[in-house]
């Protein structure tokens, strides 16, 4: 256990369980249902500890059945995985050992291949009673070791991946600090084996989903928004022994293969063997991490990294730029408008944009109803099961559609403001409201045609919105037809460009062809709308509970003080009751700098410091 | 008033005459020190004085009240114990002497008071200033500095005087002007001469007036452009003069509104001019769209089909109205923060001066946070029942752990199956509570 140190993530534990890739899996789905609050979490537990207890290796999923706790279910995701796993792998892969790097010491295998599962059994010491025996006094020794340890993420995992991209960017001299979830994602890519923006078949998580678990176990500090990434003081103790244990990892993997070669039982030796440290596996562990630092951001420049990268890395170079002829422009429709259509026998606006030919894909929006992407045109690999991923980039239109009864019901819930905030938010800088005028209910609606009238009116002139103004759904469909030839058209001879939001701002406005696009996945995940809460956003919304404290008033007095906390200190630095009272009764709020006054003082003031229950 | 306070001030004297009674001079002495404080601290010595809510006007009064105050006290001392009459001279010129300090130093006080009197009354005249402006920033006084500008052409039709009828009515400005675009309608605003140096602006919106006639001429110009065959309709014509304007103009924002020849609506609706004029062009559908997005594109103008000139006319007054809220939405507008801060969940409850409602409030602050139903934020308020005493709770918890799942194992009541808060949620709010760290994402 001396090389417990250099040693981490669950290699250790591994040679406990025959089947580590079984229990990677397993442990991988419990994670992510944790995360989602989900119950099926305790499901995968309890078959987690079945698994753990079992001391034969298990050829496939379906074997897997005979355990307590083992459904139909869970066979079939497990099947699924290693139907996945082969066809990445080879389909002579050891499933006992992880495509690349951690190779678990031989005697802990074995979801083993039918074929080599017979050669590589006599290699082990047997899997009779006795060595079940052994098995299980390490179980326990492990057990006492990881207390101490604490958490510490698989290798190859999502976690660990981004707790050593985070740590490695850190450590570069100009480093900004932290790391946007973009620029994070394609960093720790080249370290993970699962894609951590496209979910595995049959799932509905990505890589990405451990990050919640390290934000839960303190080791990364979500901040800000949109949301930046960064290492918390025991998150850099871990990473910083991730990083040294990757590079002993790289050694004893060398040692461990030759041992192997020459047909020894293997136990991974202690010391390192140094001749070693000069072939090609070594370069790409150090040199390709030095290659990377100088370039922490830019979704442009993707660093070299890892073998089973390198075939993306010519694709790399030409990131983030798309070449006339080699996209094409594809409007895209919310989900929302492809439902509740059709139920009065109106035309439904799907069907008519179909009837009028336009290509068109029907995804989730997070704002807007309508917009436009450039998509990269990319043959399918015929190898392969999913289609390639593609890169797409947002054009600057998105069309919200209002039918007259929805805007008058926006209007008196509030979401019409609301909408139109966001909307100016986004980053698409062509914001365009498509009216529909055509009202079987108009002479219900609950608002006066004056009013209605004006709040259109008010949307172009004061937010500055193109108004479309339609009949009905037929003209609703031929506009978004037209528009989107003309914009296949306006976009014919031109190379786009990917801007990073987050990274560099906004674009400039005004340009009549912007070729300076947000990626879609950008955009979208950016306009969610019960986006992560900052702190400051809920003191600021917590504030606004109070008759008369507006926006304005909750953004001068979080000026001063910027957390309940801050605000609650200043009171107990304050040496009387009535100072504390008068504390906030002079901050100015607003453009025009007006004072807050007595009256909202004391009220902030007895909701905070009233030591008994409030009336 | 003023009466009234100085009995409130006789009170006072004597209770502290009864602490010290022996000597009328101390009591009195010690009165001044303390008008001497009440001049330079008037708060902290209200407070002392346990006279409760004095306001700073009041104070002032009390100092006029107090000569007159001064020998009534004095009789009022000595006649109980005449036999302390007798002092003797050293006893008198130690009074004196301090007496004297007591008056510069009231002198002092004074001024400075005087000075800080000053400085209320300046400020309260920027206050007053600022509340000005923004009075004038209301939509409804704002408007006064709008003059509508008719081009002259429009005036053709004899129709159009329902538009100028409609202005003068509502009383407000306009006038007839051959400007840059023709058949259009703009907008003029009059500025304080330091914004401007003409003291006049041009607003950016622009309304096109045309008779479907005129439409149909516009629409063979975008035909014969979409073409790739400019040269003929470019040069002249009504698309020919928009192009002109916003290649001068590029900040306007035109809008083209088409007008049917002054017939009555056919369904008594206007949700169906749109329909019924585009209609009456005797084109296809895809056709007028494709000029449509033409001009939108590359114009990005945007044409409005209306009946007669009393639509115009109402959207001439929409348009109107809407600029004259603009500087006042974009004076009032919180742009700090980041998240649009009207809604249902922004109204805020109403508290009394007493503290009553702010129960309710704490209750709706825990709901702030993300998926947060009333059930939870009550089974949080029941056991906490003000911010307070969940701090004071925290406190009391020695390890960062337990503190984080205080909440967690609260019943949730309520709910057809009963349940606990859970340590999500409970890590959440002990975090919005108690963080340093205001950009500390929550989910």
């Amino acid at each position: 256990m001396s090389s417990e140190l250099v040693r981490l993530g669950r290699k250790r534990a591994l040679p406990s369980c025959p089947n580590p890739l079984f229990l990677e899996w397993l442990t991988e789905l419990r994670d992510q249902a944790a995360e989602k609050g989900l119950k099926t979490q305790y499901v995968y537990q309890k078959a987690l500890s079945s698994l753990k207890k079992y001391p034969l290796p298990l050829n496939n999923g379906k074997e897997a059945k005979i355990l307590q706790n083992f459904g139909d279910g869970i066979c079939k995701i497990l099947d699924d995985r290693l139907e996945k796993y082969y066809r990445v792998n080879g389909p002579d892969a050891p499933i006992h050992s992880l495509p690349s790097g951690v190779q678990a010491s031989g005697h802990c295998s074995t979801n083993l291949d039918p074929s080599k599962a017979s050669s590589n059994t006599q290699e082990l010491p047997g899997t009779s009673g006795g060595d079940h025996k052994t098995q299980k006094g390490e179980v326990r020794r492990e057990k006492g070791a990881r207390k101490k340890r604490g958490y510490v993420p698989q290798k190859r995992s999502g976690g660990h991946a981004v707790l050593l991209t985070l740590y490695r960017h850190s450590q570069v001299p100009d480093s900004k600090g932290f790391m946007f979830k973009n620029e994070l994602q394609t960093e720790s890519q080249p370290l993970c084996d699962k894609s951590f923006t496209v979910p595995d078949l049959g799932s509905k998580y990505t890589a990405w989903a451990s990050v919640g678990t390290l934000i839960q176990r303190d080791l990364v500090l979500k901040t800000h928004n949109p949301a930046r990434y960064s290492l918390t003081e025991l998150g850099l103790v871990v990473a910083e022994q991730l990083e040294s244990g990757e590079r002993e990892e790289k050694n004893d993997q060398k040692v461990e293969e030759e041992k192997r070669e020459g047909g020894e039982a293997v136990e991974c030796p202690d010391t390192v063997d140094l001749t070693l440290d000069d072939d090609d596996h070594d370069d790409e562990g150090v040199s390709g991490r030095l290659a990377k630092r100088p370039s922490p951001v830019g979704p442009t420049e993707e660093s070299p990294t890892e073998e089973s990268q390198a075939v993306e890395h010519g694709e790399a170079a030409a990131r983030g730029i798309l070449l006339p002829g080699c996209y094409e422009i594809i409007l895209c429709v919310d989900f929302i408008e492809t439902t509740g259509g059709n139920t009065a026998g109106k035309p439904d606006l799907v069907t008519e944009l179909q009837k009028n030919g336009v290509t068109f894909d029907i995804r989730k929006l997070n704002v807007g109803d309508f917009l436009w992407v450039a998509r990269e045109q990319v043959a399918p690999d015929p190898g392969q099961l999913r289609p390639p991923t593609v890169r797409e980039l947002v054009l600057d239109y998105i069309i919200e559609r209002k039918r007259m009864d929805d805007l008058c019901g926006s209007i008196i819930d509030g979401r019409f403001r609301e909408q139109k905030f966001r909307l100016k938010r986004c980053g698409l800088h062509k914001p365009i409201y498509l009216v529909e005028e055509h009202g079987s209910a108009a002479a219900h609606l609950s608002l006066p045609e004056s009013t209605l009238q004006q709040a259109i009116a008010n949307t172009q002139v004061v937010d500055g919105f193109f108004v479309k103004r339609v009949q009905d759904v037929k003209e609703s469909a031929a506009y978004l037809t037209i528009m989107t030839r003309y914009l296949q058209k306006l976009y014919t001879n031109r190379t786009l460009h990917c801007r990073s939001r987050e990274l560099e701002g906004d674009g400039p406005r005004g340009a009549q062809v912007s070729c300076s696009l947000m990626s879609f996945t950008e955009f979208n995940h950016g306009a969610v709308k019960s986006k992560c809460q900052t702190v400051r956003e809920v003191f600021a919304r917590q504030l606004m509970q109070i008759s008369g404290l507006s926006g304005d008033k909750a953004a001068a007095i979080l000026e001063h003080y910027n957390t309940v906390n801050s605000l609650v200190r200043a009171y107990g630095q304050c040496a009387s009751e009535a100072q504390k009272e008068k504390l906030l009764s002079s901050i100015r709020y607003g453009k025009l700098k007006r004072n807050l006054g007595p009256a909202l003082s004391r009220t902030v003031y007895q909701l905070y410091c009233t030591k008994g229950p409030l009336s | 008033m003023s009466v009234k306070r100085v009995q409130t001030w006789e009170l006072s004297d004597s209770e502290s005459e009864s602490d010290s009674e022996g000597n009328p001079k101390r009591a009195y002495t010690h009165v001044s020190v303390k008008d001497g404080n009440t001049l330079s601290v008037p708060q902290i010595t209200e407070a002392r004085l346990g006279h409760g809510m004095r306001s700073d006007a009041i104070i002032v009064l009390e100092e006029d009240a107090k000569d007159a105050l001064k020998p009534s006290k004095r009789t009022e001392t000595n006649t109980p114990s005449p036999g302390k009459k007798r002092r003797s001279r050293d006893e008198v010129d130690t009074d004196r002497a301090r007496a004297e300090e007591k008056k510069a130093e009231r002198e002092r006080a004074k001024k400075e008071r005087e000075k800080k009197k000053e400085e209320k009354k300046q400020e309260q005249q920027q206050r007053k200033e600022a509340a000005e402006r923004l009075k004038s920033y209301r939509p409804e006084n704002y408007v006064k500095c709008l003059t509508v500008r008719i081009h002259p052409v429009l005036l053709q039709d004899g129709n159009s005087d329902v538009l100028s009828e409609t202005l003068s009515e509502l009383e407000w400005k306009s006038c007839i002007e051959p400007h840059s675009l023709t058949h259009s309608i703009t907008w003029k605003r009059s500025v304080p001469q330091e914004e401007a140096e003409d003291g006049e602006v041009e607003e950016e919106q622009v309304l096109m007036v045309i008779s479907l006639y005129e439409f149909m001429d516009v629409v063979q110009s975008v035909k014969q452009v979409l073409k790739g065959d400019s040269s003929r309709h470019e040069k002249s014509g009504l698309l020919a003069a928009l192009s002109d304007h916003l290649n001068t103009h590029t900040e306007s924002v035109v809008t083209m509104l088409v007008m049917g020849s002054g017939q009555h609506r056919k369904r008594g609706s206007w949700y169906h001019s749109h329909g019924d004029l585009r209609s009456q062009l005797g084109m296809q559908d895809v056709e007028i769209e494709e000029v449509l997005v033409y001009l939108e594109l590359y114009k990005s103008v945007c044409v409005h089909f209306l009946y007669n000139w009393k639509e115009v006319t109402d959207q001439v007054c929409t348009y109107t109205k809407a600029l004259s809220k603009r500087p006042f939405k974009a004076l009032s507008e919180c742009t700090e923060l980041g998240f649009c801060v009207d809604g249902s969940w922004a109204g805020g409850t109403r508290v009394e001066r007493d503290g009553k409602g702010l129960a309710e409030v704490w209750g709706r602050q825990i709901q702030q946070l993300n998926r947060v139903s009333p059930a939870v934020a009550t089974a949080v308020t029941s056991a906490y029942p003000s911010p307070q005493l969940l701090l004071q709770a925290y406190e009391k918890l020695d390890s960062e752990k337990e503190r984080r799942a205080l909440l967690a194992d609260l019943t949730v009541k309520g709910m057809v199956k009963e349940r606990r808060v859970g340590p999500e949620f409970s890590a959440r709010i002990y975090r919005v509570l108690t963080t340093e760290n205001t950009q500390l994402v929550l989910d």
